[in-house]
């Protein structure tokens, strides 16, 4: 059976927590964004969504309230896209969109979709973005095909895309919780008004994997190990004494388990790897924190683990105390199981979007690809990674003003010889 | 572009500082271009908070006096209970009944259920010697109206119907209320609490024949665990 435009669904196991631990500041929202070679025409991108939506039921939803837990109807109202404001990954007001949990914005040639994470994870939110700049490239009338890599609206939805994939492959057997110690926290000034600011560069592809194997590291693991190497230089080094130095920095690197597991869902589907070091010596150097990256990559991928700490995750959430919880009382044992397995465990997400393909005929049509992950009080500087054919795009999301983590981390590649282009939103005017 | 001779790094913008290190740009920018990202738009003054502060704290001292009052002058009457009613049910009207934007049988039911609560704290706790008219007459009447005010918005707005439901239901379980009422000889004057039960029993069979699966579905996902 496939699923219908009229059907409700389930918050996956992800989904549950972020609707009651999301607030202005810590908006739990992540954006991708694509640019045209051209400018966007907003009616005919109005048209495009409208007729992707039908493709993705489970995008179509807006969040209710059961007496037991949350859950996602479908939405009869409109959805409007948006004119883009000067907020990076705001906090989604329900008043401005008809309830939608998510945005699709647009200036000049900038097409960007804005989702809240109880929806969807990267990898969902990707492939809505394919969907539809193809749709909105076809309206324009362009000769665009999808080659099997895109959904396209004439498809039927089909249900695995709308499974838990975590409760399908959880196992109750493996489900031990690791208590953690808090992580160290990056210190700044914080932005004003809950403002995001936004640094992306972009370097060349093919420059920086050559650099990477000569290091014999993975893409992900090389920057992880690069992050520590900057937070210890900006942060942490030369003041090793300090009390708030002595915990450990930890990067928080989502994995997508759609490569692991045979899932092909939109929802949520993706854990994570932490690196874990104190840095309170005086002489770590890059080439440590590299070896580091990779033994705790090594050894966090491993299918045993992923399952655990999915299980962890799960069996939280089916705990029959909880389940049978009404739901006013439940949101505040979810606050503190989210503070126990949450948030102040991290002093950082390191998203790797990975490689975006887009159809060869599409590909003249666009520029470049970019993504952003909110930052909060917690995580105050957050870092996606995404690329693009010979473009890969680095952005740093942060709530506070200094940017002396996003200098030194690019001035470590132009040292090298590598060109890095910026882009800002320049938050340093609004304050 | 525009280059930062400190970072070694290229920018296309109209900014003259690099905004990594803050220092001045050098080069000329393609004057053409656009920023990526927009200006800064600043929030739209708000109006409504000032006013709702003065009215809060008219409204807080109002109560805090008349507590003052009605303790120092005790004859074994909470007398001030009914003005301090009427306070918060005037917040809560307002909240609810005008600023809420939540779905309008939500709003009908919780301001039902507020009013007859309201009414019962005037009909015992006030002077008059008749007593007993809220639950004989106010609270069987109201929940009839709020019945057929919900039903009427469903008929009026099919396309949404679903929406409305649970909260027909919930005033349709709220009108045992009054007919349990008359059993117990607590009411006196009978045919408003039958009425509004029959009105309710009435519009539930309506439901329960022409919009079961409805019903159902409303109940899986509100209830689902």
């Amino acid at each position: 059976m496939s699923v219908k435009t009229t059907d409700w669904f389930r918050l996956d196991n992800s989904g549950k927590i972020f609707p009651e631990v999301s607030n202005q500041r810590e908006t739990n929202t992540f954006r991708v964004q694509v640019a045209l070679t051209e400018e966007v025409d907003p009616d005919i991108l109005q048209m495009a969504t409208l007729g992707i939506l039908d493709r993705y039921p489970m995008f179509k939803v807006r969040m209710k309230h059961g007496f037991f837990w949350n859950y996602l109807d479908y939405n009869t109202k409109p959805f409007q896209i948006q004119k883009m404001s000067h907020e990076v990954c705001s906090a989604l007001n329900p008043r401005e969109n008809n309830c939608y949990l998510f945005k699709v914005l647009y200036r000049n040639n900038l097409i960007a979709i804005e989702m809240f994470h109880s929806l969807a994870d990267g990898g969902g939110v990707v492939m809505l973005l394919q969907s539809l700049v193809y749709e909105y490239l076809k309206l324009k009338g362009y000769d665009v095909s999808p080659d099997n890599i895109i959904k396209t609206k004439y498809e039927r939805p089909v249900e695995e895309e709308y499974e838990d994939a975590n409760s399908k492959y959880y196992n109750a057997k493996n489900r031990k919780h690791v208590p953690e110690q808090r992580a160290y926290r990056i210190k700044g000034t914080m932005l004003p008004d809950n403002l995001t600011g936004l640094i992306s560069g972009t370097m060349n592809t093919n420059e920086i994997l050559e650099l990477v194997r000569s290091k014999e590291l993975t893409m992900t693991e090389y920057f992880a190990g690069l992050m520590m190497h900057v937070i210890y230089n900006t942060q942490i080094r030369y003041r090793t004494h300090l009390k708030g130095n002595q915990a450990p920095v930890k990067i928080f690197v989502p994995v997508n388990l759609r490569k692991h597991f045979p899932s092909e869902t939109l929802r949520n589907f993706s854990n994570f790897v932490k690196t874990n070091m104190v840095m309170s010596r005086d002489d770590i150097t890059l080439e440590e924190l590299f070896d580091h990256a990779k033994q705790e990559f090594k050894n966090g991928m491993t299918k045993e683990e992923l399952i655990r700490k999915m299980s962890e995750n799960v069996a939280f959430e089916k705990n029959v105390f909880l389940r049978f919880m009404p739901y006013f009382i439940k949101r505040y044992a979810l606050k503190i199981g989210y503070n126990m397995l949450g948030m102040k465990l991290n002093t950082m997400s390191l998203t790797n979007i990975g490689k975006v393909v887009f159809p060869k005929s599409m590909e003249p049509y666009i520029f470049d690809v970019t993504a952003a992950v909110y930052s909060g009080k917690y995580n105050t500087v957050n870092c996606a990674i995404l690329s693009y054919r010979d473009k890969l795009k680095i952005s740093f999301s942060r709530s506070i003003l200094e940017t002396n983590m996003e200098r030194e981390f690019f001035r470590h590649f132009t040292d090298k010889g590598i060109d890095v282009s910026i882009e800002s939103n320049f938050v340093e005017e609004f304050v | 572009m525009k280059h930062c001779d400190k970072c070694n790094i290229t920018i296309e913008t109209k900014q003259q500082y690099c905004p990594l290190c803050h220092q001045v740009l050098s080069g000329t920018g393609d004057a053409d271009k656009m920023e990526t990202y927009p200006d800064y738009v600043s929030p739209r003054r708000m109006i409504l908070p000032t006013t709702k502060k003065v009215i809060m704290f008219v409204s807080i001292l109002s109560i805090l006096i008349l507590i003052v009052i009605n303790w120092a002058g005790f004859d074994g009457r909470y007398w001030s209970l009914i003005p301090i009613g009427g306070i918060l049910y005037f917040w809560l009207l307002v909240r609810i009944g005008v600023f809420s934007r939540r779905n309008i049988g939500f709003r009908f039911a919780s301001l039902t259920v507020l009013l007859i609560a309201f009414m019962i704290l005037i009909d015992f706790e006030g002077e008059s010697t008749v007593h007993g008219w809220s639950i004989d007459y106010m609270m069987p009447l109201l929940l009839m109206t709020c019945n057929l005010a919900i039903s009427t918005t469903i008929w009026i707005r099919l396309l949404d119907y679903r929406d409305y439901f649970l909260y027909l239901l919930v005033i349709i379980v709220f009108s045992i209320a009054p007919i349990v009422l008359v059993f117990t000889k607590v009411v006196t004057v009978t045919w408003p609490s039958i009425a509004s039960f029959g009105v309710a029993i009435a519009i539930l069979l309506f439901i329960v024949f022409f919009f079961p699966k409805s019903i159902k579905e409303e109940f899986k996902k509100r209830f689902h665990a």
